[in-house]
This record gives structure tokens, sequence and C-alpha cells, in this order.
């Protein structure tokens, strides 16, 4: 018996995105709230996902640390 | 890279490859002398003929006997070092030392045979054989060892230096009486160890930085010339070490614990020898110390001696001489020191210079455990440890040393003291991450600190391996205080995540999303309809068909298009990307989509600009994102909604205007000096403003011209 192949799922690929998920919307807004973090980040994907602008990952791992948080970078 | 008998492929592979990169001519001879072909084979039958003697222990065995007796000595010296890859220079000094008049001459003899390689290519890297070309082959040795940048280096298969183990080097050691029951001093081994994780976590902080000519830089240097914990004097040490902080800073780069990278010295992982037994961890010392070029024992820190550092031939003579003492016998460092002084053409001639080989006995050797001492009364004597008679090949199995499992001791206040007795390298690598090194002594001690247990989570620690470590090690149960805080330490990490280069996928459904998901792609849901994959590696594409892909590492891509009316904005789906839909949303509103085209629309409106402009869109952003999404500059529409409250005021009047034929007449009636005081402004090619109070003496002046003057109405 032929099993049915399995349809390929269309998808749009966005490769070597950065992003910062945190644990609750709060501290999104905390961190969209300090300014030097706030001009790294340009955009919001959910209430817990903020999109990092291309090139700056690691100043917002700076920042982050600087203000005290201690980030898993994945 | 150790001489252990697991790598034999690898040694395999390499023969083959550095073979490969002989001439034919070059690869005939040496095929004549090791294997001795009856018939004329063609060149790659005889690779592999040449690549499966070294496996013939026979046939090695004739060639060798067949050498002169100086090949088999410096054979069965690079065997008993246990590091198979040597400078010619330092084999050299050691065939002098070991009364060869040529010190060269044995071993082009040896390559000439093939017992011996030249290294072409790094060890254990792989190969491309397609770019081994005609001009790159080795056409013969002599051109090849006269090179001097880079140090010709010389690679000596186990299979082959094992064979001439037993070869006497015909050299004796003089031993000297010691005081019968005098005590015997053995150092734990322990200092270098502790004193190489100190430095690992301080360069993983910061690190050292190099010029060219690979001196530190001044802060650098300041710090491995004055660090108290670096620089204090070794606990268990029977001579001065200069330098200490240079030292292992040379001993962590020439062991792998630091690697080079852009002028800089790094840290990184733990090389996987930190993993074994301290016999395995000093040993890969003792064979680091042959690439330390930058530190000796007689002057400390020497950037500057580089290939031409006598001190890897040196210590191997020193250790050499030391294994040919009879069991039990002692002798002294000065006439280890004498005898190598006496030979070695470094320091031939050089009366009175000091060679530092006596100070690395008592000082670098006997902290690494290598040798015991015991006190005459002329001085201290020496001999091989334990571990010194393995390292050189005497015995056949490292020293079984005592193990104390609970060493440590967490205190409430987050301090650990850790003896001495009970650490392995493994729990100072561990320790090493999860803490910071305060003082070493008999007993260590070390601070749990936010920041050292963030870095053991961001080394792939957790709070559950954490705990495990300093609880199998520990002498007491951890304290609660100090289990609360690495829980709340190990908690707030796992707040914030952040995907440095992570990959989208965004699904037109969320029913489509979570049958991916259960295809098993590795991802993290973000939205109903994204979801993000840490690492491309796992993702099998085969489920997928891409219908864009995008890439945020390349500009913005051009995906918008503008309206007439300069404020609808239609996005075209498929080369659109995240940064676009966020961005876009700041200044426009979406438009409720009414066709099956996959394209979404926004509008710019008066009430979403005054959104951006509250959120701190400017009109430069706005300006700059036209261009880069639309390819045209900003829209006037979009530019008269975000310019508007900036905008001088917009004035109402009254005005009076006049309207001629053509723009000749205006143009004339606003350069002749008899009408142009009365133009005000023009506000066409055709018409002109006036002032009402000017009406009666303009008429005049146009019937003065013969002009007929209409008034509306």
């Amino acid at each position: 018996m032929i099993e049915k192949a399995q349809t390929r799922i269309p998808v749009k690929l966005h490769r070597n995105v950065a992003l910062v998920q945190t644990e609750d919307a709060l501290l999104a807004e905390e961190l969209l709230a300090h300014k030097k973090l706030a001009a790294d980040i340009v955009g919001r994907l959910s209430d817990r996902v903020l999109l990092i602008r291309p090139g700056r990952v690691d100043a917002v791992v700076q920042e982050l640390r600087r203000m005290g948080h201690t980030p898993s970078v994945l | 890279m150790k001489m252990t008998h697991g790598n034999t492929d690898r040694w395999t592979q390499h023969i083959r490859h550095t073979l490969m990169r002989y001439d034919e001519a070059l690869l005939r001879q040496v095929a004549h002398k090791l294997c001795k072909p009856r018939n004329q084979w063609p060149v790659d039958e005889l690779l592999e003929r040449l690549v499966s003697a070294f496996d013939n222990a026979a046939m090695i065995d004739r060639r060798l006997k067949d050498m002169p007796a100086a090949c088999r000595q410096i054979l069965a010296v690079i065997g008993q070092s246990q590091q198979p890859r040597w400078p010619v220079g330092s084999l050299v000094e050691i065939l002098v030392c070991l009364g060869a008049q040529d010190g060269l001459a044995p071993l082009v003899a040896l390559l000439e045979s093939g017992l011996l390689l030249p290294e072409l290519f790094p060890f254990g890297t792989p190969v491309d054989e397609d770019k081994i070309s005609g001009r790159s082959k080795l056409r013969n040795f002599e051109s090849w060892l006269g090179r001097s940048e880079p140090m010709p280096m010389l690679l000596a298969s186990p299979g082959v230096s094992k064979r001439v183990a037993s070869e006497e080097l015909g050299i004796t050691c003089p031993a000297v009486k010691a005081a019968k029951d005098a005590p015997v001093h053995e150092a734990d081994g322990l200092d270098w160890p502790l004193r190489l994780a100190v430095l690992w976590q301080q360069v993983l902080a910061a690190p050292l930085r190099r010029t060219q000519q690979k001196e530190y830089f001044k802060r650098d240097y300041d710090r491995l010339r004055t660090d108290p914990l670096l620089c204090a004097a070794p606990t268990d040490v029977l001579a001065a070490v200069p330098d200490p902080g240079f030292f292992a800073a040379a001993l962590a780069s020439a062991s792998g614990l630091l690697h080079e990278e852009q002028s800089e010295l790094r840290a990184g992982a733990w090389p996987a020898y930190w993993k074994g037994s301290l016999p395995t961890l000093l040993a890969e010392f003792w064979t680091s110390l042959s690439r330390v070029n930058s530190w000796g024992p007689a002057t400390g820190h020497a950037p500057s001696d580089g290939p031409a550092n006598p001190y890897p031939s040196a210590y191997l003579l020193a250790l050499l001489l030391l294994s040919r003492l009879p069991e039990k016998s002692w002798t002294t460092p000065q006439a280890i020191e004498d005898w190598i002084a006496a030979r070695h053409p470094y320091w031939l001639g050089k009366k009175g210079a000091t060679l530092g080989i006596a100070a690395f006995l008592l000082g670098v050797a006997y902290s690494l455990r290598l040798v015991q001492a015991t006190k005459s009364d002329d001085g201290w004597l020496v001999r091989l440890s334990s571990l010194g008679r393995w390292v050189m090949g005497v015995d056949d199995k490292p020293p079984t040393l005592p193990t104390f499992k609970q060493t440590l001791l967490v205190q409430p206040n987050l301090e650990m003291l850790a003896y001495r007795q009970g650490l392995t390298p493994e729990l100072i690598a561990g320790l090493s991450k999860i803490a910071t090194w305060k003082g070493l002594g008999p007993a260590c001690t070390l601070q749990l600190e936010p920041h050292s247990v963030y870095r053991a989570l961001e080394m792939g620690e957790s709070f559950a391996s954490i705990v495990h470590m300093l609880e199998g090690h520990g002498m007491k149960a951890l304290p609660g205080a100090v289990l609360d805080s690495l829980k709340t330490w190990s908690n707030k990490r796992e707040l914030i995540s952040i995907y440095s280069a992570g990959a989208i996928f965004e699904f037109a459904s969320t029913a489509e999303m979570n049958e991916a998901i259960a295809r098993g792609l590795p991802a993290i849901r973000l939205t109903d309809r994204l979801a993000i994959v840490a690492n491309e590696n796992g993702i099998a594409y085969q489920n997928f068909r891409l219908t864009g892909t995008r890439d945020y590492t390349l500009p913005p891509e051009r995906c918008v298009d503008v309206e007439a009316d300069g404020v609808t904005l239609n996005v075209d789906l498929a080369r659109s990307d995240l940064l676009l839909e966020t961005d876009v949303q700041r200044f426009a509103e979406p438009i409720p989509q009414t066709s099956v085209q996959p394209r979404r629309a926004y509008r710019i409106t008066p009430a979403s600009i005054l959104a951006a402009r509250q959120q701190g869109v400017t009109m430069n952003h706005l300006e700059t994102w036209f261009v880069q999404r639309t390819g045209l500059p900003i829209s006037a529409a979009a530019m008269l909604l975000m310019a508007g409250p900036d905008a001088a005021p917009i004035e109402l009047r009254r005005q009076m205007v006049l309207h001629v034929a053509n723009e000749h007449l205006a143009d004339g009636l606003q350069q002749w000096p008899g009408t142009r005081t009365f133009i005000k402004g023009r506000l066409g090619p055709t018409a002109l403003v006036l002032d009402e109070n000017d009406i009666g003496l303009l008429t005049e002046r146009l019937k003065e011209l013969g002009a007929k003057v209409m008034f509306e109405g």
C-alpha cells in the first residue's frame, strides 16, 4: 500500500533574525522603556518578543547585562 | 597532539596526505629506501605501499637497523618525549648533545627513508586533495629544511618511534648519595593547574592583547606581572619561578587553554584533557613545555626568543638524563645543568651563561610533580618522581593518586574552601566556571557570585548541575542561603532569552504551524503564526515549501508600492520581512484585505502619524524608510502629514489677482520699472498679485501703454 505523501507546508523563512524573548509582557515593557535599549529594538512581534536591529545583538546583550539582567544567549 | 595509540587512523591519514605532497621523483626515492619495491609501480599504488609499510613492524625494524645509531637515538628521544612534533632546530641540538658531529645529517637520512615526516600541513586538519598542485609539491628535503620562517617541524609516527624505545642513548647521569632517611619532597602538582584556572577566569573577562612582536599591551603586561594570585610564590617550590604570571600565560597558550585570535589570547572551552586524571593533565603540561617560546627559566618573560629558543631541547635533555639514573638514586640539579652547558650548541662558548636548568628542575619541573627532591649538605638533590618516570617512559603506568572526593566546604556567606588534596582537573575546571578564585594555598578559597554563576550557566551548566557538583564534593550539606542564592540567580537568567541569529518560520495559519511542529520542527512558538529555531542545522527542509526567504544580515529589500494618493502603501508579502511589518505599523494603519492577492496594505493617516510622532518616529526616519522600502523619496502627502504640526502657520487672505493673456505679458509687468513696484507676487504663468490700493495707479500706467483693463463683474 502506498502511503499518501505528506504535503509540503508553505512557509516564509526569515534567516539570521535577532530577537529578545522575555518571560512576561511587563519585562518587555521595562526593556522598551529603557532609552538606550529601545534604540536597538526595531519592533515587537508579540507582547513578549522584541526584534533587535540587525548587527546590534552584542550591544543589546551588553546593555541588558549593564541593567543587571542575565540574558541567556541562544 | 600527544603520542597516543588511539589516533592510529589519523596518523595513517596524515602519512598518506604528506606523501601525496611529495614530487613523484622524491616519492620514488623515499619508497626505494623504505619498502624497496622491485617493480616500477604506478604512483598511486606506490603511495599505498608506502603507507602500509608503516604498519609493517618487521620492515620498519629492518630499515632502522640499517640506519646510523644517531638516527635511532633521535627517534627514541622523540618517542620518550611523548611529543611527536619537534622543530628541526631542537632535534639538531639534542643530536649534538648526544655526540653527533653533524646534527642535521641523521634527520635528513630519516626524512629520505620516510621514517621522519616533514610537517607540510597541521596534523589532524582536513586536507583537500584537489588543491595539491604540481607546483606546491615537495621536491627535495634540503631546500625545505633550509627555510627559516616558519621554522620547519618534523613528525615521527608513534608506530616508528616505539620500535626504538630501548635504544641506548649513550648518556649517563652522575649519581649522588643522599643522606639516609632524608625526607623526600614531592609537590602535589596542583600549583600550575590552579594558576591556569585563575588565568582562564581573568582572560575570559578580558582577553590578553598582544602586539605583532608578541609582547603584551601595557595593561595586560601589568596584569600578568602584578596579579596577586598569578604572581604569588608557589606554595611548594624549591626554586623561584621567574615571572610566574607570564609562565602561566605561556603554558595556558601552549596547552590550548587559551587560544590566539586576532592578536589576542582568549579563553574558551576547557580542553578535553582537563576531564582526565591529574597525571594526564601534568603529562600534557610537560609536552606543552616544548611549545613555550616566550618564557625561559633563567630570564622569565622573553617574547623575542621565538624559534631560536633552546629550552625545549634542554628541558627534554634534563629529564632524559634523570631517566638514566638508577631507581632511587639522586643527582644534583647543577650536574644536569653542567652536562647540558658542556654540550648544548646554544650555550657552547658562552662561558658563565646562566642556563636556568637547575632552577627549572627545582621550580617548574618540581611543581609539575615531575621530579622529587631531597636535601643534602650541599643543597637539593633531585630524581624523577613516579609521575616523571611514567612521563619519560621508564614506568608503564601512571602513579595512582589518593582520592578525596569530599573536599569542598561551602559557607552560608557564599565563600567556599577547596582543600587541595581532593582537587582534580575536572573539579578545578568546574569550580572555575561557577565561582571566583580568591586565594590559592593549602586550602583554596573561592566566592560564589551572581556573575560567576551566570558564567557557568552560559557555559552550559544548570542550577541542578551546579548543586550536584557542590553537593557531590561537599563535606557538609549546602547551606539553605547558598541554595536560595543559586536558585535566584539561575531563575533570573531564565527571564530573558536572546536569539542572536535565529531562523523564524512564518506560517500562513496556526494549524500549519502546529502541523510543522508535529512533524518535528524543533521550534519555539513566538506568535500564532511565527516560530523560531535557534540553529538551522536541525531543520528537515523537505517538509516545507519556501514561499519567500529573507536574510536579515542583508540590507532591507524594496517591497512596498505607494499608490497615487501618496498615503496607501501596498506590501509585497513574498519580499517583505518582519522589520518592515513592525516598522510600517508605527506610522500607518492596516487596511482590511479585500483581494486574494498576496499583498497587505497600510494607509498613512493623520491619526497614525500622530501616534508615530509620539513613539519617536522622525521625518528623517520616514524619509529613509521610503527610500529603502519603496525606492522613491517620501510622498508629498506623507510629508504633509508628518510635517503638518512643524510647518509655518498657513495664512488665509484676500488678494487682487491680475490675469494677463500670456506669460510674456506677465514677465513684462514684473520687469518694467513703471509697473513692477505694484506687482506683489506671482501665482502662476499668467496670474499676478496686486495690492488693492495700487489698482488706480496701475490702471493709469496700463492705459499709458494702451492696454485695456477689465474688472471682474
